[in-house]
């Protein structure tokens, strides 16, 4: 397992891994964060699809916000974008994402991950979203 | 027995297994916060956006560098609230 999550604060999206994260300062522990950079790499490598994680705060209307947010990236990708504050979760997909990724997988993977969240397992309902997300999308 | 002894009996000894049971319920989440997020509380934690690897991604698909205009649209998705 590579073991660091690469990171990028809103509104300047970077890649590459960070080993400085996890250290006590994010909402995450490293073992979280392990378990995050796993399924977001093998859920990308599998589909070919470039999976991303947004965790914080949308400005309301939050819908309009995280859709402002992918369009920072490309056709391919899918956007998860949680805001525990706020209790709101959207999955977003693009031009070509949408292809793959039909709206009712999306709301599928969508509900597995409020069970998730309303139990407060953060970690594990971004997990589980991206392994649905990645098994709906099926291998490219 | 002197009032010493008395005090050590009748409160030191009921104050330590207070302590005990205390530190035996709370001391873990006192050490450390496995699961910080609860479902209610405020989250204060600044954001994060986090991308697979760029060797995990096959095509040329990876996510621009920062300062690039908006590549993309979205078309469709999910929400949801709990």
């Amino acid at each position: 397992m590579s073991g660091e999550v690469a990171k990028a604060a809103p509104n300047e999206l970077q890649h590459g891994p960070r080993a400085d994260l996890g250290r006590g300062d994010g909402p995450f522990t490293p073992r979280q964060l392990a378990r995050i950079d796993e399924a977001l790499t093998l859920s990308s490598r599998e589909t070919g699809l470039v999976f991303s994680v947004y965790v914080g705060e949308l400005k309301p209307p939050t819908r309009a916000h995280a859709e402002a947010l992918f369009e920072q990236l490309t056709d391919n990708a899918v956007l998860i974008a949680v805001s525990p504050g706020q209790r709101v979760l959207h999955i977003v997909t693009g031009p070509v994402s949408a292809k793959r990724l039909p709206n009712r997988a999306c709301a599928l993977a969508a509900l597995a991950m409020r069970a998730s969240f309303a139990n407060g397992d953060l970690t594990g309902g971004i997990v589980t979203g991206l392994r649905m997300l990645a098994d709906s999308a099926g291998s490219q | 027995m002197s009032i010493v002894q008395t005090l050590l009996v009748f409160v030191g000894i009921p104050a330590g297994i207070i302590a005990i049971i205390y530190v035996a319920v709370y001391g873990k989440s006192m050490v450390r916060q496995p699961n910080r997020y609860r479902p209610g509380r405020p989250w204060e934690y600044a954001a994060s956006w986090y991308v697979p690897h760029p060797d995990a991604v096959v095509d040329s698909g990876a996510p621009s560098p920062s300062g690039t205009t908006p590549s993309t649209t979205a078309v469709g998705g999910a929400s949801g609230e709990w």
